[in-house]
């Protein structure tokens, strides 16, 4: 590290204590107008000869997935995501260059999508797999499916934790192997079709946004007090959508520590005027009484129409359910996943650093898990992109398209 | 077609003065009216099922605004907008079907017409594909798909065959859709009329021997639930809560024991004390939501939590027509009706209580009478429709059969 990189790493140690911190050089005089970093851990690994190789593992197993998501949101303001989409525009081109020289790297290619702070999960995975097929040499669609196969499989063993990444491979790869058989004879044209919907995903993650605001738009109702657990964009959208409809409403939204969600939703939410009022995780309970109803997103939809989401949740859901509060999802259907857990630690552990502020004694141990389960049983109502859903609708969802 | 205008006119007015009661009513003669409308509509030659389906909308929202309370009307209108759809898509497919036999029938063995084949088949499978995906509610397996081309496409696909055979074809498909829609739409009809036999014929399965039913207020359905089950030998006993301020109950009573059951009659508050005492609850629903609430008579709310609370079974009857494909929001308050406070109270002795001319403009005295109560889907165990018994959880699968994503908004 240069002399510039140690200096301003010490100076963020002094205010926040122990961040692994990686910076991007071209993000240098961005990252001293705003006090956010971007983490950024592949770029500065060294570069992979080929594919097949065992992909980069993080020794901690610390989740990608949830580091990506603090980077998002590290101070989340309008200006920046203009800046942070501008500086992504960047790294792409290098990227494809040193793709001219060895084989493609899928990894890269995805964590390139990944940084653009307003795209999903699994529609960076999807553009990733588009980026395969164009960087392809197929001759036939089976060599192009094994490649597919291929590229997925080093995506989804690179992040084991991420739900919308597992489910947005599997799903293209389920759309691939479909509908390659059926239509088109002449390879190209059936290439290029595949590229174009890749392509077009994009589309659909921001048209499942709107539409998922519409459906739930009913439910907000004038008066009605909502109570908000983590940062999701698409509960953002509702709000947001609510809030052009000139609906009054207040919104509680917990602290979300160690995030910090609670704090940026309340930036978000103050400058569309919407009343908010900020309540320690602890306080849940406290307020339930004054709540008409909860709004999460979710990481993933299981099969058994439970999610999984950030820590707090689940403890959200047992205490709007006991007080007989509604509590409503609102997903996009491609994060619906294969998955069943039986108890909370049935999934795949996802960990992420939490500071104190002081200093723990080496002995005592930290739950540092970064998300819960919650079944479905407590959630009354998931708003997808597929319309309105009870959670018994979901297993039905996925048996159509996985069978 | 103005006859046709005076006849919806005149339904229109009959629902918004309330003078149709029951659902069955409502929706029989829903249904025959739009039959009506159908069968006078005036088909072009292309694209007639859009056709059909703007005139039975345009009725359709009439019908609605006029009582959206009665979820009935707005339910066989969605039905008979799906039998429409379903109805265009068979044809379309079997005029593909017909299409390809009619290039394979004239085999020269010449090599453009066995490429024209081949590629009529395959682009007659991708738009089968892409309008069999219409009439399905958006899934995830479409979601990468795009939208799908709509059902005209078929009628201009291009094969080998001469202008005269496919002309001769589209004017015998012109007349068949009308034909078909109008078959389906009395199929549905029979539907509606014989819901209440489908559905005593389940009541043996369910009503066991020395059992003690509980039931709230009057419905037809089950009335005949419970007689079918009496007819079968059955001996149990019925308790009729009486369902205030109406008093149904009275008159379901009476024909209890017109038909030879052992009644008990008890006031809607004693409920809560004999629920321990009975083995099941059946009622009769109103409308049964898409997240399977339902929405009954007042007093069923409290039956219900009384049901929960003795792990009682709570057995809910509903015909088909009942199932509604929205999602309640606030039910209590959008889809209740309140009736007249002189159900409630006297008008002569409570003259002054409730007088608007006195002090503020507005009485003191205040009457609310609501027609429904909202039953949430966790206090309901089993439903029993015509097509037989199901969960609460299950309800959305039946409305995904009965109805089309696009007639959802009105």
């Amino acid at each position: 590290m240069d002399f510039l990189e140690r200096a301003t790493e010490t100076h963020l140690r002094r205010i926040f204590s122990r961040k692994q911190l990686k910076r991007k050089k071209n993000l240098k005089s961005m990252w001293r107008r705003s006090a956010s970093f971007i983490l950024d851990r592949s770029s500065n690994s060294p570069p992979m000869a080929d594919t097949t190789q065992t992909p980069f593992q993080n020794p901690d197993a610390i989740s990608a997935y949830y580091q990506t998501r603090a980077a998002h949101h590290g101070v989340i303001t309008s200006d920046w995501l203009a800046q942070a989409q501008a500086a992504v525009e960047q790294p792409d081109s290098s990227v494809s260059d040193l793709g001219a020289e060895r084989s493609f790297n899928v990894i890269d290619e995805f964590n390139g999508w990944r940084k653009q702070p307003d795209l999903a999960e699994a529609v960076a995975a999807i553009r990733a797999m588009a980026a395969v097929i164009r960087a392809s040499e197929a001759t036939t669609m089976m060599e192009l499916e094994i490649e597919l196969k291929k590229a997925s499989d080093t995506l989804k063993s690179w992040d084991k934790t991420s739900i919308s990444l597992t489910a947005g491979c599997d799903l293209f790869i389920r759309y691939v192997t479909r509908t390659s058989a059926l239509e088109y004879e002449d390879f190209n044209s059936a290439k290029s079709r595949l590229l174009e919907r890749a392509e077009k995903f994009g589309e659909i993650s921001c048209k499942a946004r709107k539409i998922i605001a519409m459906l739930s738009q009913d439910f907000i109702f004038d008066g009605c007090t909502v109570l908000v657990h983590g940062l999701s964009r698409v509960v953002l959208e509702v709000l947001k959508t609510a809030a052009q409809n000139n609906k009054l409403f207040r919104v509680l939204c917990t602290e979300g520590r160690p995030d910090g969600t609670g704090v940026l939703l309340s930036n978000e939410l103050s400058k569309l005027d919407i009343p908010v009022k900020l309540l320690l995780d602890s306080a849940v309970a406290y307020s339930m009484d004054e709540v008409d109803m909860v709004f999460v997103g979710a990481d993933g939809v299981v099969e058994s129409g439970g999610i999984i989401n950030m820590m707090g949740t689940y403890q959200i859901a047992l205490v709007a359910h006991s007080m007989n509060k509604p509590v409503y999802v609102a997903a996009e259907s491609y994060k619906f996943a294969r998955l069943y857990p039986l108890d909370q630690k049935d999934m795949a552990p996802a960990l992420r650093p939490i500071e104190f502020g002081v200093k723990i004694p080496a002995k005592v141990e930290v739950e540092r898990s970064a998300r819960d389960y919650t079944p479905p049983q407590y959630l009354t109502l998931l708003f997808t992109d597929l319309g309105v859903l009870s959670p018994s609708v979901v297993s039905d969802e996925l048996i159509q398209l996985y069978l | 077609m103005p006859d046709v205008q005076s006849t919806v006119l005149e339904f229109v007015n009959k629902l918004r003065k309330r003078k149709i009661e029951g659902s069955q009513a409502t929706a029989k003669c829903t249904v025959e009216l739009l039959r009506s409308v159908i069968s006078q509509q005036r088909v072009p030659h292309s694209n007639q099922a859009s056709a059909l389906i703007d005139a039975v909308k345009a009725v359709g929202e009439q019908l609605v605004a006029a009582n959206p309370v009665e979820l009935a009307v707005g339910n066989v209108v969605r039905r008979v907008l799906h039998i429409i759809r379903e109805e265009d898509l068979s044809l379309a497919t079997a005029a593909m079907a017909g299409l390809d036999l009619l290039d394979a029938s004239d085999d020269d063995g010449e090599d453009d017409n066995c490429k024209g084949v081949g590629y009529s088949a395959m682009s007659a499978a991708v738009a089968a594909a892409a309008a069999r995906s219409t009439l399905r509610p958006p899934s995830l397996q479409t979601l990468l798909e795009g939208t799908p081309e709509s059902a005209a496409v078929p009628y201009t696909s291009s094969s080998g065959a001469d202008s005269e055979s496919k002309t001769a074809d589209k004017s015998s498909i012109t007349r068949k859709l009308k034909h078909d829609v109008i078959e389906g739409v009395n199929h549905l009809i029979l539907e509606i009329s014989g819901c209440h036999e489908q559905i005593a014929e389940q009541a043996i399965e369910h009503i066991h021997q020395n059992e003690v039913i509980l039931t709230l207020g009057s419905s037809r359905t089950v009335l005949e639930f419970l007689c079918a089950a009496k007819e079968k030998k059955r001996a149990f006993r019925v308790f009729v809560a009486e369902g205030a301020p109406r008093y149904q109950g009275h008159l379901l009573a009476k024909e209890l024991v017109a038909r030879g059951l052992q009644t008990t009659v008890i006031t809607d508050s004693a409920v809560f004390a004999m629920i321990s005492r009975v083995n099941m609850v059946i009622i009769g629903a109103h409308a049964v939501m898409a997240n399977g609430g339902v929405i009954g008579p007042v007093g069923v709310n409290m039956a219900a939590l009384a049901a929960k609370k003795h792990a009682v079974p709570f057995v809910v009857l509903a015909g088909s027509h009942k199932l509604c494909p929205l999602y309640p929001h606030n039910p209590e308050v959008l889809l209740n009706e309140l009736r007249s406070p002189s159900e409630l109270l006297d008008f002569g002795e409570f003259s002054d209580c409730l007088d608007f001319g006195a002090g503020s403009g507005s009485p003191l005295l205040q009457v609310v009478n609501p027609t429904f109560d909202y039953v949430p889907p966790s206090l309901v165990s089993l439903f029993i429709t015509d097509t037989g018994g199901h969960n609460p959880s299950y309800m959305y699968r039946l409305i995904a059969d009965y109805y089309s994503a696009d007639d959802l908004v009105m």
